[in-house]
């Protein structure tokens, strides 16, 4: 066991930020974890589970495009949701679990065909809210064609939890999988479109500001499909924002990513916002947006078809080689501005609670 | 209320765009917010400072088009 | 393109002077712009950046942390702007307090506190800044709220710092803020180039870029380089608020020690409102806590003696006399995950800017 483990008898909040804290509670837990089974891509969006070849038939998908090719590959992913409030602008806490999920199988380049949803409801909690929700997660649910197939429904007394937690796990089949550590020197770094909008949101509704942003929380998995056979990694950067799935990507590769400030991709009002909350910008989830490794020859053509979906897709930057110690990867760089450049770490300290 | 990372000198220049006695509905970038103007003499239109919740002080006019060109 | 001209004006200047120059920033902002845009690695070689104590939340003494932790734990509601609550105190930091059970309430301005004081009426608001914040506080004590003042005055600083012989320094990145309240004729009187920057990146080269002209013309003088918010006569609706509310007396600054008429203090007219006169007693009381225990020695000041190794140096770090790397505990065993001085615990102090952006 590790110093943290050692030194922090409680869990404390910053744990569940998703920075560094959060990383080394996870790494905790897997220590202890010892059976590993068949499942490949352990540490990724989604794990993997390599299925012996078979055809699978094409079923009442709805509108996800499959066809005959062989998918040899299930993906198995959860995500537990308690986000805060539980309505915000852009969407509620149905909308962003559902769609939280799907995107987990997306960015692993899997088609999703069926999702579990667990509910914990606090006593007290009206049934107009909770229709509400469940309306959402319908809603996604018939865009997709994703069905909920299973599920299960607690209440808890008034007070042992905040009104509700949601966890929604998830299915899908893939022949190609895009893992997070797949990012190649020569490589261009895309992004689908303007980050951050989704912290915005729910910031500006906690500290009463008012804008016209709503969050992004919106499902990827067509926008993945269309161009996922050009990616060379890719994941959503939900907690810990940029900074945090950019820092996971390198290191896993073991490149260096190198990014622009002047092609970087936030609205003006996302920057106001980080400004006048102190809290940095690269923090800021999106959930509904994706960043990917394409290799160069690929990138504009990419870029062009993601543009398609949103207007705001662009090149951020590209991958180099990693100087420094071939196990942590290069780092994530930024040149700014004025020409200097500076290290973009994986975010530390409680960052922004409940915002997924 | 979370606010463990409210930064104290941060302030960007914001635009009045309603008064109400005291009080103005101000804009930075888009971003909206409520903040108290009894320390500053201003009109809607004019560009302040911001500071914890306060216009420390207004930006002169001639000076207006140099903040647009900051805030580019 | 602007600051490729800049940066090579810069250059060429520093050349000419040839020798090593020292500026000292001394705004916790200016520093963190620096740190953010890597000022200081795009700089030519001879021109170092200190940073000075322009950070309020890390110049408050120990005494008054104590004090006002020592109030939340008798069961006074206190609120406060949220990096206050992190300082580490000899009765724990008020964040401490809290999780034990005091009433500590983080708000984002004077406005809130306010608000929180109608539905909690013995609430006290502690004012910690320099004068930026502390017309806003000067304002919440006018519309009845209840403050402990640990405000200070930044000039008298600037003075002191020019007085210390220890600290070799060829000119001043003076605050913004701070100077769009007092204005920049309060600066005049020290001999030393100064300019008054604002907070972007630019500005700060700009300000650099007119200190190293002083230094080759040499002259001594006080720019506005920040002159779209700052006048020279600074804003006067809100000296005048200040001056209504506070007056001057001493005060302790962490690593700075005792400076003249640098503190602010609720005036007579406005006792009922002064925290500090209100709980005296209270604050005698605790007072004696955390007096050190027998068979410690002490040091001028009455502070116990440390084992200078093993204790934080923040003072120095404020003085710009060691950088926070010099410091054996940055980064290992001080960090803003678990901070040991009030320089890494708030954002604008200087270790916790140099660890955030690696410096």
């Amino acid at each position: 066991m590790n110093n943290s483990m050692k030194n922090n008898k409680i869990i404390e909040l910053e744990m569940g930020g998703g920075g560094k804290k959060s990383e080394e509670l996870i790494g905790n837990i897997r220590n202890i974890l010892s059976v590993k089974g068949k499942w490949q891509n352990t540490k990724d969006d989604g794990a993997v589970f390599e299925l012996f070849a078979s055809r699978t038939r094409a079923t009442n998908a709805g509108h996800t495009n499959f066809n005959s090719k062989s998918f040899s590959k299930l993906v198995f992913t959860t995500d537990a949701f308690i986000v805060d409030p539980l309505f915000f602008p852009g969407g509620d806490i149905g909308k962003i679990a559902i769609c939280g999920t799907l995107n987990d199988l997306a960015v692993m380049g899997a088609k999703p065909i069926g999702i579990s949803l667990s509910l914990v409801i606090e006593e007290g909690f009206t049934q107009a809210d909770l229709e509400k929700i469940i309306q959402s997660i319908n809603k996604i649910s018939k865009i997709t064609g994703v069905p909920i197939v299973t599920g299960d429904t607690k209440v808890t007394e008034k007070g042992k939890i905040d009104k509700i937690e949601i966890t929604i796990s998830g299915v899908g089949l893939a022949s190609k999988i895009i893992s997070n550590d797949g990012a190649k020197v020569g490589d261009d770094i895309i992004v689908s479109g303007d980050l951050g909008e989704h912290a915005v949101a729910l910031l500006a509704k906690r500290f009463n500001y008012q804008t016209k942003i709503k969050s992004d929380c919106q499902p990827l998995i067509d926008e993945i499909q269309s161009v996922s056979k050009y990616l060379t990694s890719c994941k959503d950067p939900t907690r810990g924002g940029m900074a945090a799935v950019l820092n996971e990507m390198s290191q896993k590769s073991k490149t260096k990513f190198v990014l622009e400030e002047k092609t970087l991709s936030y609205k003006k009002e996302t920057v106001a916002i980080s400004e006048l909350l102190g809290i940095d910008v690269f923090s800021f989830p999106s959930e509904g947006r994706f960043v990917a490794t394409v290799p160069k020859k690929y990138s504009k053509k990419v870029i062009k078809i993601l543009q398609k979906f949103n207007k705001s897709a662009k090149i951020i930057g590209w991958v180099g080689r990693s100087a420094s110690s071939a196990d942590k990867g290069g780092g994530v760089w930024l040149k700014t501005k004025i020409g200097s450049i500076k290290r973009i770490e994986t975010p530390r300290g409680k960052l922004i609670p409940r915002i997924c | 209320m979370f606010a463990d990372k409210i930064g104290m000198c941060l302030a960007i220049p914001a635009k009045i765009i309603k008064i109400n006695d005291q009080l103005a509905i101000v804009d930075f970038q888009g971003v909206k917010k409520e903040i108290n103007i009894s320390l500053v003499d201003v009109k809607t239109g004019d560009f302040v400072m911001v500071h914890a919740g306060f216009a420390i002080e207004k930006m002169e006019e001639d000076n207006v088009k140099e903040i647009k060109e900051y805030l580019k | 393109m602007e600051y490729k001209k800049i940066l090579k004006n810069i250059q060429e200047k520093a050349e000419r002077i040839d020798r090593p120059i020292r500026f000292m920033e001394l705004c916790g902002t200016h520093s963190e712009v620096i740190a953010k845009y890597g000022i200081k690695n795009i700089l030519p070689k001879n021109i170092q950046l200190i940073t000075g104590p322009g950070c309020p939340v890390c110049v408050i003494d120990q005494s008054e942390i104590d004090i006002v932790t020592g109030l939340a734990l008798a069961g006074i509601p206190i609120a406060c702007y949220g990096d206050a609550t992190n300082i580490p105190g000899s009765l724990g930091s008020l964040e401490n307090a809290r999780q034990k059970g005091a009433r500590v309430f983080i708000v984002y301005d004077v406005a809130e506190a306010l608000e929180l004081s109608k539905k909690i009426s013995n609430l006290v608001f502690w004012g910690i800044g320099f004068e930026t914040t502390t017309v806003m506080t000067a304002w919440g004590i006018q519309n009845n709220l209840t403050v402990f003042s640990s405000h200070k005055l930044f000039p008298p600083a600037m003075e002191a710092l020019l007085k210390n012989n220890k600290i070799r320094v060829d000119g001043f990145i003076d605050p913004g803020h701070v100077s769009a309240i007092i204005g920049t004729e309060v600066y005049e009187k020290f001999q030393i180039p100064q300019v008054v920057a604002g907070f972007e990146a630019k500005d700060v080269l700009r300000a650099i870029e007119m200190l190293l002209t002083q230094i080759i013309t040499k002259e001594k003088k006080v720019e506005n380089e920040y002159a779209r918010l700052v006048k020279k006569e600074g804003n006067l609706k809100a000296k005048k608020v200040i001056s209504e509310v506070f007056e001057v007396r001493n005060a302790f600054w962490r690593g700075l020690g005792e400076i003249k008429n640098s503190g602010l203090k609720i005036r007579k007219k406005y006792q009922h409102l002064d925290a500090e006169f209100i709980h005296r007693d209270l604050i005698a009381k605790i007072k004696k806590e955390i007096r050190p225990k027998k068979n410690t020695r002490l040091d001028s000041r009455g502070r116990p003696l440390v084992d200078a190794r093993r204790v934080c140096r923040c003072g120095e770090v404020l003085q710009g006399i060691i950088s926070s790397k010099q410091c054996k505990l940055f980064g290992k065993y001080c960090t803003p995950d678990n901070p040991q001085g009030a320089c890494m615990v708030s954002r604008e102090g200087s270790c916790n800017i140099n660890f955030r952006f690696n410096e």
